[in-house]
């Protein structure tokens, strides 16, 4: 019988509710590193915005500066938040739990990361750290890692104003407005 | 006509409601009511027209395909690309165009007790291929994405062919995925409903069908409710359908799902389901590709169909826009920007797995989540593994012979073929769920037909083994996948079923 994905979750979750009740607390409890949200988030809280924010910096990160908009320039956590916000109940509580997760910097420490919350890492440090998920034995974390790397993606590469990075002319409009235009 | 929404509660009684709009429920509609039958269709999508689809990926998915192009399996190992609309499938897809393989059918004959044959199936795809426009491609159409799989094959004497498409007047813009913006894709939306309603049919869009209220072996009602449009928000506004027969035609994941919620759950409903897994390369080229522009598909082969080894695949192009790009490579950060920089000079190949012809395979399995919606879950074999390997090596192979300066595979850590000597390689890549990137396009099976009640949903014409009205027309009724895309043997099956359908309504 394949696992659930929210049943490994609470699985996961549950195992890192263990060890914090073992004594390391403080390290459970440390909190996220806060960006300024913007108003009227619908999905996220202020804390899952910044690390949402955090994550998509990373993973639209080029070596050297090109010109292409950054994830921040296209504020890509809001736009997973307007995405995120209509998924069905089941979806939007797997998902917070993920970020939690994510950003707890006793499971990092379990992980062999630094006991530091996602957040509160260095870009190294939060490189090595989504690199720990992307490939970690828990099928979970890759799952995890896989919902957050395609939103970002889906939500930066289908922005036009991150065409001319890859190369993209974009859609041929004046073809269809001509052959449209020659129909009519 | 065609309505995308209520201002009141409605209660209709038709001689048949359809459920879905696709390839299946589209046709069904047609002939039905062409045949005089009172026609309702319910479709959970939206109508949508050609001055809407703008060939912007950030449009289209979210509006065109299932959970927001956003559907998969439960732990997201495979990726599922599934269209939701007025006519289903047909207008997203790639317009891919074959009819069932005769191997296929004389194998569900023999393994299912079906009466199919080429001979009782070929006047209906005679039919959809003179509707549809469906004509095969020249080589001088394909663009270079296409062309690089004929051109490898060729070299290394492998089978490969153009494909055959349902379009008119295509302009070759390489939007197909996105709905296509001069209507020459022969959609359902553009053939078969139409011709539904101007013989009568009534179709209601944005109704989501939440069940089906049985009395005993009889379907009694149908019961939807209204959406927003492009919302999955009911509006409060519903429609009950009491008609004398219903078909199902929600696709092989919601058709499942629709008959476990009603609480038909006799047989083998949501059980082996097919996917056509999809593992895919990205082969780099000197020069430009321009994989974003052109006829999405125009070649495959088929030359691996039936390995002896394990499971049979075949090889298809798949447009490059950026979106569905930075899905599938893989990595992130300055490897995944180095990889999408040289988009333009990519080929996308994608080696198409043949699922369900393995006696002990089980495939897919469709269950119900909170709330419910459709879970699905597809846990990989050994042998779809080692068939995913073979599938990488053979479009590897294609492309060095094609003459590509690299090949990257969507491994979790991709790796870099630039020679035979590199193909090794993918035996010794870690496999496993999110390991590497693995899609569907096609989805079959869940609502098997078959003599058998225990191996089967429906009968051989394709009514519930358990009930006297109730029919299901669409891929789900598969009993395995086709080993090609699914969509004209949909039409063609649901063709021949219509005669079924109708003669339970005389």
């Amino acid at each position: 019988m394949p696992e659930t994905r929210r049943g490994v979750l609470k699985k996961t979750l549950g195992g890192a509710a263990l060890l914090a009740a073992a004594g390391a607390v403080p390290l459970a409890l440390r909190k996220t590193k806060l960006r300024e949200a913007p108003a009227g988030l619908k999905f996220f809280t202020a804390a899952e915005y910044s690390i949402w924010a955090a994550v998509a910096d990373r993973i639209l990160v080029e070596e050297k500066p090109s010109g292409a908009p950054t994830a921040a320039q296209l504020d890509l956590a809001a736009k997973a938040d307007a995405f995120l916000a209509p998924l069905p109940e089941a979806d939007r509580k797997d998902l917070k739990q993920l970020l939690a997760l994510f950003d707890n910097a006793l499971f990092s420490l379990v992980q062999g990361g630094p006991p530091r919350t996602f957040t509160g890492m260095s870009p190294e440090e939060q490189d090595a750290h989504l690199r720990r998920w992307e490939t970690s034995r828990l099928a979970i974390q890759r799952t995890g890692y896989q919902a957050m790397k395609r939103l970002c993606c889906a939500l930066y590469f289908s922005a036009p104003a991150a065409y001319a990075s890859v190369g993209y002319p974009g859609p041929p409009y004046e073809l269809v407005k001509s052959v449209l235009g020659a129909r009519r | 006509m065609i309505h995308t929404g209520s201002d009141l509660d409605l209660t209709l009684e038709p001689d048949v409601c359809v459920v879905g709009s696709g390839p299946g429920g589209a046709m069904v509609a047609s002939r039905l009511s062409r045949a005089g039958a009172r026609v309702v269709v319910l479709e959970e999508g939206g109508y949508h027209t050609k001055d809407e689809f703008d060939m912007q990926e950030a449009t289209a998915y979210p509006r065109l395909y299932q959970d927001r192009g956003n559907r998969a399996t439960a732990d997201l190992s495979v990726l599922v690309l599934q269209g939701r609309a007025v006519g289903g499938g047909t207008v997203v897809n790639w317009t891919t165009s074959y009819r069932t393989p005769d191997s296929v059918l004389e194998y569900w004959r023999r393994t299912e007790g079906l009466s199919l044959t080429p001979q009782i199936l070929k006047p209906h795809f005679l039919e959809v291929e003179r509707r549809l426009g469906i004509q095969k491609v020249d080589y001088e159409d394909t663009n270079p994405n296409n062309r690089a799989i004929h051109d490898g094959c060729t070299k290394l004497g492998w089978q490969v062919d153009t494909v055959q498409r349902n379009v008119r007047g295509c302009l070759r813009t390489g939007y197909c995925g996105m709905g296509c913006p001069v209507d020459a894709k022969q959609s359902a939306a553009l053939t078969y409903l139409p011709d539904a309603v101007a013989a009568g049919a009534e179709v209601y869009a944005n109704c989501r069908v939440e069940k089906i209220e049985r009395s005993g072996k009889r379907a009694t009602s149908v019961i939807g409710s209204f959406l927003r449009p492009g919302t999955q928000i009911a509006t409060g506004k519903t429609v009950r359908v009491r008609p004398r027969a219903v078909v199902v035609s929600g696709g092989a994941i919601n058709s499942p799902a629709l008959l476990l919620r009603s609480g038909i759950a006799e047989g083998p409903v949501g059980k082996k389901t097919w996917l056509h897994p999809v593992v895919a390369v990205g082969a780099f080229y000197d020069q430009r590709i321009e994989g974003f522009y052109g006829a999405p598909q125009s070649v495959a082969s088929h030359h691996f169909a039936h390995r002896k080894e394990g499971a049979g695949f075949f090889v298809e192009a798949a447009p490059v826009h950026p979106m569905l790009a930075s899905i599938a490579f893989p990595g992130f950060g300055a490897s995944l920007r180095s990889q999408m920089a040289l988009m333009p000079n990519v080929c996308a190949t994608l080696a198409l797995m043949i699922d369900g012809f393995d006696p002990g395979e089980n495939g897919g399995t469709v269950t119900l989540r909170d709330g419910g919606g459709p879970r699905l879950d597809y846990p990989f074999t050994d042998r779809m593994y080692e068939c995913f390997r073979a599938g990488m090596k053979a479009m590897a192979q294609i492309h060095l012979a094609n003459g590509a300066r690299e090949i990257v595979t969507f491994h979790e850590q991709s790796l870099q073929i630039r020679s035979e000597a590199d193909l090794a390689q993918i035996e010794a890549a870690p496999m496993g769920p999110n390991r590497v990137s693995v899609f569907t396009a096609h989805q079959m099976g869940g609502c098997r037909m078959g003599a058998d009640p225990s191996r089967s949903v429906v009968d051989p014409q394709l009514r519930h083994h358990a009930m006297d009205n109730l029919f299901v027309v669409d891929g789900s009724v598969f009993p395995t996948s086709l080993g090609v895309n699914p969509m004209e043997s949909i039409y063609g099956i649901a063709s021949w079923a219509s005669d079924h359908v109708r003669a339970a309504v005389a």
